[in-house]
């Protein structure tokens, strides 16, 4: 199995050994590279979504738990999603492509297919819970598809722009 | 609990209907029950398990699938409240505690508003209005333009000659506005149109009323409010400053009392202000003056809100008054039964807004089920909160979770005391801005105290993130604990056997470890 992180493309591997309710990280890759990472376990804590774990010497709780592929973790003082593949499951497909955040109407698109867009351009906007919101190019390339004209209804998660490179 | 304090007012009233959901019914219908008044709750379908709902005395359905049916419908409230005997009706904020109609009609039914007249909400409640009586009564206002631009008219010719006027960045703003709906600024000539054409659309779909005037945009100034409390005998005095700077795009973020940046003249001279605002319209009950406040030292009206605000905690902690009681006792006709030289400040106090958004995909709301749910608890801190672990956050509603209000000595004392308790709210399954609270507060600017409403908008965001994220042990935590089989802890319901003893949760195994 993989892990990664919101937003962000690496993917790490850990391996692990257990002991007596207590597991321990041997070993951590990130892209295929080791990571070298101080002494780490983890072990139950005895109450439910309660983790102790214990790094270079130093135990700390964390609340940990699992909503579908993402791992929700509380520690130190921050929450934290890590999402879980199935090994050698491929990168995102919807990678460059722009999910609607919430449900919402369509009130302007500011791009045609084919043109080409800078990081940051305003390409649609959306309004939802009656205030408007800008949506912005993730990245710079050229849209290969524009999903919805000016006053559609978007179901939250569906696919508004797509970004090539 | 008996009605000790109601024996001898003029108006009495024993039931009281809260037109409202979420942490303000909630807030309103616990000091209801502290009173020794019954209390009855109005929820929606989605609503029939909330907290608001739990701990009413009653609560009544109201049916539909939208807002216009059930939370915006006075009709169907007034009729939940003569159905359940209900004698005074309680807006909070939001929904109708602003529309003058529905005072009205709460009144011609017989029914105690807990509010001030709908004549005052009415002034008050229209921008352009307000600011005319403002001028006349000698509050200062914002230089601007009050020609009211009406959507659909032809509007660019006065919109441009207007703004010529009051010279650029201006600001677009509702007439009918509030939070930050309906409110566009404009740095230069050539957006003029578009943001205008934004503004009315946004005001239109918000309020159902499109018209926009202009402001002067005043940079680096504070927001500072005055809550002011009036009572039927036309007893009225304020309860000092709420500085409300830290804002996004309008929006308040962090709210305290007091300022640091208002002197005792100052705060007198606004105060003054306020409470010349608030006998202007007759106002009865509690109430807030808004002002915006230059570097300079000078303030100036920006609108007044005729109702309990969001933040009223921070002055309840400071002064030690608890403003939904007196909103109770003015409406029931009794006195304010304190002057003005008896209120006092203690110390300082912190509000910090808890929403259900996600600062790194521009704040939009989040939604998903409250896993876990575990606000902090300690000295000094107050959470007012409407929801409870398991709860579903949906786009229904207001993406607000909870306040989380803190009290101490002083404000660096107040700054420690909110951070450490953020770092202790722990919230899993739903997106919030908790993060982005804590990296807010420990920004030198907000620490000094020389934050400005634009400081939040103008602020490169990677000034505003926290600390490096430990993406190695987050890993290492997630890979374990499915190792652990902790999620499936979950679908079971119990607790984890401890392996070695057999023991839950073996209390030897965990002493002198130290947690954070």
């Amino acid at each position: 199995m993989e892990w990664s992180f919101p937003d962000r493309h690496e993917r790490f591997k850990a391996s692990l050994q257990e002991s007596e309710g207590s597991v321990s990280i041997t070993s951590l890759t990130r892209d295929g590279t080791e990571v070298h990472i101080p002494e780490t376990s983890v072990e139950a804590e005895g109450k439910p979504r309660r983790v102790i774990v214990t790094v270079g010497g130093e135990a700390k709780l964390a609340h940990v738990i699992r909503n579908g592929d993402t791992w929700w973790i509380h520690m130190d003082g921050r929450a934290h999603e890590v999402i879980f593949h199935e090994q050698g499951s491929k990168a995102s497909a919807n990678e460059g492509s722009l999910k609607a955040p919430m449900p919402g109407t369509v009130l302007q698109v500011m791009v045609k297919e084919g043109q080409r867009v800078r990081e940051g351009q305003h390409l649609m906007t959306l309004e939802a819970m009656k205030m408007e919101h800008k949506i912005l190019a993730p990245k710079s390339g050229e849209i290969t598809k524009v999903h919805f004209s000016e006053g559609d209804r978007a179901d939250m998660g569906s696919s508004l722009v797509e970004i090539g490179d | 609990m008996s009605l000790d304090w109601m024996s001898d007012a003029p108006t009495p009233f024993s039931k009281v209907l809260v037109a409202n959901r979420g942490e303000i019914a909630v807030r309103v219908l616990q000091a209801a029950k502290e009173a020794g008044l019954s209390c009855v709750a109005v929820f929606s379908d989605s609503d029939s398990s909330s907290m608001h709902v739990e701990i009413a005395d009653e609560a009544v359905l109201l049916e539909g699938d939208n807002l216009e049916m059930t939370y915006l419908n006075g009709d169907s409230i007034i009729e939940a409240a003569r159905s359940t005997g209900a004698d005074a009706i309680h807006p909070g904020y939001g929904f109708l505690s602003e529309r003058s109609d529905f005072a009205s009609a709460v009144e011609a039914a017989g029914i105690r508003w807990i509010g001030p007249s709908a004549h005052a909400i009415e002034t008050m409640g229209d921008k352009i209005s307000a600011r005319s009586l403002m001028i006349e009564s000698g509050v200062p206002v914002i230089p601007g333009e009050q020609i009211p631009v009406e959507e659909g008219a032809d509007h660019l010719g006065a919109l441009a000659s207007a703004a010529a006027k009051v010279g650029y960045p201006l600001l677009i703003k509702a007439s009918a506005g509030g939070g930050g709906k309906g409110m566009r600024s404009v740095s230069e000539p050539k957006n003029l149109r578009s943001e205008f054409e934004a503004a009315a659309r946004e005001a239109s779909a918000a309020f159902g009323d499109g018209t926009v005037y202009i402001e002067r945009l005043l940079k680096r100034a504070r927001h500072v409010e005055i809550q002011v409390l009036c009572d039927s005998d036309g007893g009225a005095i304020h309860l000092n400053e709420r500085d409300c700077s830290l804002q996004r795009r309008y929006q308040k973020v962090i709210e305290e009392a007091p300022s640091p940046a208002v002197n005792p003249g100052t705060r007198e001279a606004m105060g003054h202000a306020a409470v010349t605002a608030a006998r202007s319209v007759g106002y009865v009950g509690a109430g807030t003056v808004e002002f915006l406040l230059a570097s300079n030292g000078e303030f100036f009206f920006l609108e007044m809100n005729t109702r309990i605000q969001v933040e009223h905690p921070v002055t309840e902690m400071t002064t030690g008054i608890d403003l939904v009681q007196k909103q109770f006792e003015v409406a029931a006709g009794l006195p304010l039964g304190i002057s003005q030289q008896e209120v006092t400040q203690n110390g300082h106090s912190i509000e910090a807004r808890v929403y259900a958004e996600d600062p790194s995909r521009g704040f939009l709301p989040s939604i998903g089920e409250l896993a876990v749910w575990s606000p902090p608890s300690g000295p000094g801190i107050r959470v007012d909160s409407g929801v409870r672990e398991g709860d579903s956050v949906t786009i229904e509603f207001d993406p607000m979770l909870a306040k989380l209000v803190v009290h101490a000595p002083d404000r660096k004392a107040a700054i420690r005391r909110l951070d450490n308790a953020l770092s202790s709210f722990v919230v899993l399954g739903v997106r919030t801005n908790i993060d982005f609270l804590r990296n807010s507060l420990s920004h030198d600017s907000f620490q000094g105290g020389s934050i400005d409403t634009d400081f939040l908008d103008s602020t490169d965001p990677s000034e505003l993130s926290g600390s490096e994220t430990d993406h190695h042990t987050l890993v290492a935590v997630a890979a374990a604990a499915q190792r652990l089989g902790i999620d499936r802890q979950q679908v079971a319901g119990t607790e984890a056997m401890d392996d070695h003893t057999g023991h839950q949760g073996d209390p030897f195994r965990t002493l002198g470890r130290t947690f954070p």
